[in-house]
């Protein structure tokens, strides 16, 4: 399968973030699979939600086995998930993060 | 089971996929009649049947679910949904959720898709759809109505938080190693991987080879005759998954193309018996919660019986052999005959071939043919009685 660079002849929408690509921005396009942003194709890793720092995926003990693309583009970094509550920090910075989550 | 008392009761206890959740909160605060259903894609126990569950109970919806086999005939939708649609007062406030709505496809679709496809363009009370997959030609169908909402597998470090918050709530530990184990194997799907963990912490260390996750038709078939125990032919079992009707016809071929004694092949004939008239009530009745039997059915052939193949045909080689071989050949001289006789080949070889090789066997009749036939009317003779 080829990525190609295209300028969008038509609106779409990102595979990656279900975002729109507006006309004219530059997107990348696999016939079958759709387009996706440029910045949302160089994604190799992901955020940390808690403290919005890059998660280390390279450093990551389970980098082998994380499909990083097609994850949901949240995780935790070391530091955070070595907090003593993680989870419950995880869960503060997702309801801060995305208020309406707990509305 | 810790997969229960650990289910979400409210959408901020979910882990992973923000977006998507902050997504449908979105369309249920904005939703009004007439208002696109939704339709949830993404990999097995992640979550999308949970958080269809909680919106329901969080904006006080009653909900209606339901899944593909109910959806396969327009009939079976009618009798379900119109009530729903109609009454929507009396009904309270209702919400429909539709279920694995990939999974009517091909011949299992009755007019369902389209007329669901009818609901969705006319939505009076909000509807959402979920799928594990939406590449299918109904799939696209279906998308056009709707707004697609995609759910992606969870990042394992984020699945390793989640766990270890379970652990610490049972106060339970698993070693480092268990607990990448647990993750890699599940992958991705929440549900499998708290079971998992709760059997690892119970002392029981289930069966997980890859092998089994997923196989093909003839390494399933192979594999179930060869395993060691009924728990393995169990899984392998399990593991098949395809069409029902394939997975009969599969064991079926198998078993009577293979060299085993008139008693046992009686005994499983009995069992496919049992096999296809369940499978045959099923698709009369579109009762596809019958479907969860046929495997209780089909371990039934389980013996450790190392002469059983897998084959894709059914019948046996010889046979298949005469057909292939000889079928050609009496095909060819069918032809030539028929045009001798003034008659249609099929004429021919239904009303005029037996007499004819009578005929060439008492030596009344002597045929001016090529020699490449004296073979096939050699052996075509030798069968008549």
């Amino acid at each position: 399968m080829s990525w190609r660079k295209i300028p969008m002849k038509f609106p779409g929408k990102c595979i990656i973030c279900n975002k729109k690509i507006e006309i004219n921005e530059i997107g990348l396009w696999a016939k079958g699979l759709g387009v996706k942003h440029e910045k949302c194709a160089q994604i190799d890793q992901l955020q940390c939600i808690v403290c919005g720092a890059p998660a280390g995926c390279p450093q990551c003990k389970f980098i082998e086995i994380c499909d990083i693309p097609n994850v949901s583009q949240f995780c935790i970094c070391t530091k955070c998930s070595d907090e003593k509550d993680a989870f419950s920090f995880y869960q503060k910075s997702t309801n801060k993060k995305f208020p309406i989550i707990n509305s | 089971m810790w997969s229960e008392k650990y289910r979400p009761r409210i959408i901020s206890d979910m882990v992973g996929n923000e977006e998507s959740r902050a997504s449908i909160m979105e369309w249920f605060i904005k939703w009004k009649k007439g208002t696109k259903p939704i339709l949830l894609v993404g990999p097995p126990g992640i979550g999308k049947t949970t958080i269809a569950y909680l919106v329901a109970k969080q904006f006080g919806y009653d909900m209606i679910g339901l899944n593909a086999s109910d959806v396969r005939s327009k009939s079976r939708i009618n009798e379900i949904l119109t009530p729903a649609l109609a009454n929507v007062s009396v009904m309270g406030t209702p919400m429909i959720f539709i279920d694995e709505v990939d999974g009517i496809h091909g011949r299992s679709d009755f007019g369902g898709v389209s007329a669901l496809i009818g609901i969705l363009k006319e939505p009076t009370v909000p509807i959402v759809l979920a799928a594990n997959s939406d590449t299918s030609d109904k799939m696209k169908s279906i998308k056009k109505a709707v707004k697609t909402i995609y759910f992606k597998k969870i990042p394992p470090r984020l699945l390793q938080v989640y766990l270890e918050n379970i652990l610490k709530k049972e106060n339970a530990k698993l070693s480092p190693g268990s607990l990448i184990k647990v993750i890699d194997k599940s992958q991705g799907d929440i549900r499998s991987m708290i079971n998992l963990t709760q059997s690892f912490v119970t002392g029981f260390n289930p069966q997980i080879e890859t092998k089994f996750e997923n196989i093909n038709i003839e390494d399933g078939v192979n594999a179930f005759f060869k395993a060691n125990s009924i728990e393995e032919a169990r899984i392998i079992l399990y593991s098949m998954q395809i069409d029902p009707r394939e997975k009969i016809n599969a064991f079926y071929s198998s078993i009577i193309t293979s060299s085993i004694d008139n008693s046992t092949l009686a005994k499983y004939l009995e069992i496919i018996s049992n096999a296809d008239m369940l499978f045959g009530k099923i698709m009369k009745t579109q009762n596809w919660r019958l479907l969860r039997y046929l495997n209780d059915i089909l371990i039934k052939l389980y013996q450790n019986d190392d002469r059983i193949r897998y084959s894709q045909y059914n019948i046996s080689w010889p046979l298949l052999n005469r057909i292939r071989w000889d079928g050609a050949k009496i095909k060819s001289l069918s032809s030539i005959m028929a045009k001798k006789l003034h008659l249609s080949s099929s004429a021919f070889v239904t009303i005029c071939l037996p007499f004819v090789l009578f005929c060439i066997k008492n030596k009344t009749l002597e045929l001016e043919l090529e020699e490449t036939y004296a073979d096939i009317i050699e052996k075509e003779i030798g069968l008549i009685q």
